[in-house]
């Protein structure tokens, strides 16, 4: 059984190695794919259905009932803007379907800070020969995949 | 499951063991992780970011990378003064653990 994890923003999807962090270029973390996010205010969705495990203005993580977790990071090094920016729509533990709306932001905003908006999606824990069907180049919306993973 | 490293607390009845060996397992990892920042007195700021530390230690010289990276850090960025500790999204939780420690 595999999950399909949804990209969180619409944009152009990427390589993980093009993010300008080395925690996630080397998958310290874990294995994903990133996304530039489109100009201009927006929500940031689940990349798949759970447990709202771990929650930051500007990153969040769902965990699915069979363990899968999946860390959304929007933007690097974005913990500096300690929030500002970034409204937050569900509270940690709360149950969320693939899609829902997590936290609204402007990635236009991040970047005039002089962040990187590029937003890492990365499977906690597994090792890159776990993902298929991986996406990394071209635009993606909002809610549509952009790579499976296998596990519950 | 017992832990094989001690006994210390098998003899203590009625309690849940296994939450108090969960606790007591992620308060040894904040130890771990403060001693090889080289301890108390050389951090001089400590911070969870969701997938890491962001710690500023006065000397960065006894920073023990190794031992990070025993302790349970998938890796280790250093920059001069800030050393960042990756450990993944239990950054919240083990930065609790060490401001408990400091």
């Amino acid at each position: 059984m595999s999950i399909e994890v949804r990209s969180p923003v619409t944009g152009l999807a990427a390589s993980l190695t093009d993010v300008p962090d080395p925690v996630f270029s080397q998958a310290m973390v874990g294995p994903g794919v990133a996304v530039k996010p489109a100009s201009g205010p927006a929500d940031a969705v689940a990349p798949i259905a759970g447990t709202v495990a771990t929650l930051h203005p500007h990153a969040f993580v769902v965990a699915s009932a069979g363990g899968t977790a999946v860390l959304v990071h929007l933007g690097i090094d974005t913990v500096q803007l300690k929030g500002e920016g970034f409204t937050l729509h569900v509270s940690k533990g709360d149950t969320v379907e693939a899609g829902q709306a997590i936290v609204s932001w402007d990635p236009t905003a991040v970047e005039g800070h002089g962040y990187s908006s590029v937003c890492p999606v990365v499977a906690l824990d597994l090792t890159p020969d776990s993902l298929g069907d991986l996406r990394e180049d071209g635009q993606v919306s909002a809610g549509e995949p952009l790579f499976t993973v296998e596990g519950g | 499951m017992r832990d094989p490293s001690g006994t210390a607390n098998d003899h203590r009845a009625g309690e849940d063991r296994r939450s108090t060996k969960g606790a007591r397992v992620a308060q040894n990892k904040a130890a771990a992780i403060l001693a090889a920042l080289g301890g108390k007195d050389n951090v001089v700021e400590i911070e969870p970011c969701i997938t890491r530390l962001r710690c500023e230690v006065g000397d960065d010289s006894q920073v023990d990378e190794a031992a990070l990276k025993s302790a349970g850090a998938h890796g280790v960025l250093r920059q001069g003064s800030v050393v960042q500790v990756v450990v993944g999204p239990e950054a919240d939780t083990l930065a609790g653990d060490i401001e408990d420690l400091l």
